[in-house]
């Protein structure tokens, strides 16, 4: 079964959609996709502070900030299991809005102006294997969508793009839940 | 009156069109509030409420009261805002205007709407 979570940032999705994929794996492969590709000192504690959080709860890391679509057909990677992809937001970021590391410091290369139909196109195709093989895939986003002020125009494509990526993840999941601070909204 | 509403780009204006019974052979007239001008009530869609709010401020006119002094011509209008209440208060005292007018606006007419329904992720879920 797979499952698209979003709602407000900071509002429990994250340790929801934790217990939803163990729960779901019922014995089989349990896997966390890591999707931050860590740019500074900020980043990597971090991530140090997510890889503490999940001790103990079975995880095996897969480091995937981008390519979704490359865990299909990976011979370390059983598509029957169940999988935490958090988030759809840091892949749709990865892409959009790539950088170099150079000593240490992150360098914008620029916008990718075709990573937002590419990203919703993996982020599909992943669902759809995983669901062919029995598995199931927990997907994360952010609701990022009730502001007044208008942002740059490269924020309103990003935001324009994520929107994008969860309808599409809506259309193929089985289950659409909205968490807001630990309490839980139905879609589908 | 429906009134439909959610945050940006999360597929309003395709589930009012639903809501109209759009098929390939139907599609229902939009106005689309967010190139400027004023409502059309003949169309059976209008979208854009939340620009046409900011609009009204800036023309010190209240949108709850255009609204109100219109009521008989939009009863039978699917009415779609894009929820701007969400965000941290806006610098700019005209978009803090707006906002609360907005929200005003938007207070009134799901009081007067025989259905609301709200968008998230592209579904659609009837709230009155």
């Amino acid at each position: 079964m797979n499952v698209l979570i979003s709602g407000g940032c900071k509002n429990g999705k994250s340790f929801f959609a934790q217990q939803l994929a163990a729960d779901l794996a019922a014995g089989r492969p349990l896997y966390y996709i890591a999707t931050m590709i860590p740019r500074d000192e900020e980043d990597r504690a971090r991530i140090r502070r997510h890889i503490a959080e999940r001790a103990g709860w079975g995880f095996t890391t897969i480091e995937q900030g981008k390519s979704i679509a490359s865990l299909i057909g990976r011979e370390d990677v059983d598509l029957s299991g169940s999988f935490l992809l958090d988030s759809v937001t840091a892949v749709l970021e990865n892409e959009m809005f790539p950088v170099a590391l150079k000593d240490g410091k992150a360098e914008f290369l620029g916008e990718d102006r075709d990573a937002p139909e590419r990203v919703r196109q993996e982020l599909v195709a992943f669902a759809r294997a995983a669901a062919e093989a029995g598995g199931s895939v927990v997907f994360v986003s952010d609701g990022i969508y009730g502001d007044s002020c208008g942002y740059s125009e490269s924020t309103e494509n990003y935001r324009r793009a994520l929107a994008g990526a969860d309808r599409a993840l809506a259309a193929v999941c089985d289950r659409v839940t909205e968490v807001t601070y630990g309490i839980t909204e139905e879609w589908k | 009156m429906i009134l439909v509403f959610g945050g940006a780009y999360q597929g309003k204006t395709e589930y009012a069109q639903s809501l109209c019974g759009d098929a390939a052979d139907k599609t229902t007239e939009i106005c689309d509030l967010s190139d400027g001008g004023e409502p059309d009530f003949t169309k059976e869609i209008i979208t854009g409420l939340d620009a046409f709010a900011l609009r009204c401020v800036q023309e010190g006119v209240y949108p709850a009261d255009y609204f109100r002094e219109r009521r008989d011509q939009w009863e039978h209008c699917v009415l779609v805002a894009t929820d701007i209440s969400q965000g941290v208060v806006p610098i700019d005292a005209g978009l803090r205007a707006a906002r609360e007018a907005n929200g005003r606006l938007l207070i009134y007419l799901a009081e007067e709407a025989e259905q609301v329904h709200r968008v998230f992720c592209g579904i659609g879920k009837r709230i009155k």
